[in-house]
């Protein structure tokens, strides 16, 4: 016993230090994956207060910019609007709503806090529970993807962007003739670049070819943008291009986003869910 | 002003500026700009490394709250509070440091300064570095950070506790 204490005595310095380093390592690997409580995340109440704070006063800089873009969709919509166009023939077209039946929704928001230089990297943004929002959900900007909702308070979520580690967002190239599923992913270095795997280099990818979100998850709908082809190389030793490819939207100056809701989801969830596990 | 006083004004107005100001801040090259390890360094030369250790530890919780990092930054002031004593013994003067003096430029000379919480800073970037990205394949990766942002880092710390913190000690 005395052995211990005077142990104890002699590496205490040591010992508090391995507790904090085992705390903070422990707090840093779960919660990259399962935030569970809001108070270690932005969401708490008092920092969110702060970041909004901060927001009313830095929202501002980029004004004019976001109101060019706002108003750049508004005519690409208006233009696509049916009563505006001008019908050929009268008979043959014409919108049948019954025939379509709207599967998305879409929930505006507002970027609040953000980063983009960290190896993952997070956006603080102002809905949460209580409009609905749910984990898992995807997010995009008009410009293009931006990631999933990786946890909700009552008012505010954070969004996994997909500038992190293992976003693993399904995407195909868009080609004239073949659709080719890829995982997006990120290095870490520029957030203006990112990268997709899992492309066999028997396809050609044609350079500046455009990127879209599959859709296959239920989370983002089909077509979304993601980017363009910049680079291509064949991996050594594997049948794999490495492709990189350029984000359509610039993560560094994002102010609104959308957040995609699938009615859809909980029917195809519940369907998919009746495949059987393997047994080993 | 009182001893007490001025270093919580300090932690206050470091971590502040951190989390509001450096953490916003997007300069490109992935430089990350960081100032809470002058903090560290500047705590009075008596103060145990344990209490260290615990501002430390509060202090990086807060700006891991307010940045997301989940423990990250905590676990890289941990360590580098942990590492003080022992760059602070093996720089110091043969008779120990002098408890009136401050590990300030102006008090210890701008070259101990710069030597030891240049260590200091570099062991604390790499560290963050190192558990942030953790793939020992792009080691070249995580030097290249360190590099540039310990080393902006430390010219900014430089200029924050010349100009700002300098101004609090003459009143």
């Amino acid at each position: 016993m005395r052995n211990l204490i005077a142990f104890l005595q002699r590496f205490r310095i040591f010992l508090v230090f391995a507790l904090l380093q085992v705390l903070a390592i422990s707090w840093y690997v779960t919660y990259l994956n399962f935030p569970r409580n809001q108070y270690l995340t932005t969401t708490n109440d008092i920092s969110i207060q702060v970041l909004e704070w901060e927001n009313d006063l830095t929202k501002h800089f980029n004004l004019s910019k976001n109101n060019t873009q706002l108003q750049w969709e508004n005519i690409y919509w208006r233009k696509r609007q049916p009563q505006f166009m001008y019908q050929i023939s009268r008979a043959k077209y014409k919108i049948n709503d019954t025939l379509f039946e709207q599967q998305y929704t879409y929930i505006p928001a507002e970027v609040i806090n953000s980063s983009v230089t960290r190896r993952n990297n997070y956006f603080t943004i102002n809905v949460g529970k209580a409009q609905g929002i749910k984990k898992g959900m995807g997010v995009f900007c008009h410009e293009g993807v931006v990631g999933v909702i990786h946890y909700c308070s009552d008012h505010y979520s954070l969004v996994k962007t997909v500038l992190t580690k293992d976003i693993n967002i399904d995407v195909s190239i868009q080609m004239k003739k073949s659709d080719l599923p890829g995982l997006l992913k990120w290095d870490g270095r520029n957030p203006r670049y990112g990268m997709i795997t899992g492309i066999n280099n028997d396809l050609r990818i044609k350079k500046w070819s455009k990127v879209v979100t599959r859709g296959g998850s239920g989370i983002f709908p089909k077509g979304l943008p993601v980017g363009k082809v910049s680079y291509t190389e064949p991996i050594e030793g594997q049948a794999l291009w490495k492709v990189e490819i350029l984000f359509s939207a610039d993560y560094r100056s994002l102010q609104r986003v959308y957040i995609i809701k699938n009615m859809h989801l909980d029917e195809q969830q519940a369907l998919e869910a009746q495949i059987p596990a393997d047994e080993e | 002003m009182n001893v007490v006083t001025k270093h919580i004004l300090r932690f206050f107005v470091l971590t502040f500026l951190q989390a509001l100001i450096f953490n916003q801040l997007n300069i490109g090259f992935g430089i990350h700009l960081m100032i809470q390890p002058l903090f560290i360094m500047l705590l009075p030369f008596e103060l145990g490394v344990i209490p260290i250790m615990g501002l430390a530890f509060l202090m990086g919780l807060i700006i891991d709250i307010f940045s997301n990092t989940y423990g990250l930054n905590t676990s890289a002031l941990v360590l580098m509070a942990y590492l003080r004593p022992v760059v602070f013994k093996f720089y110091g003067p043969r008779e120990g440091y002098d408890p009136l003096k401050e590990p300030t430029a102006q008090d210890m000379g701008t070259r101990w300064f710069s030597t030891v919480f240049g260590i200091l800073l570099g062991l604390h970037t790499f560290w963050y570095f190192l558990i942030e990205i953790f793939e020992f394949s792009r080691f070249f990766f995580i030097l290249q950070k360190t590099i540039l942002s310990g080393g902006l880092s430390f010219l900014l710390a430089l200029l924050v506790q010349s100009f700002l913190l300098n101004r609090n000690q003459k009143k």
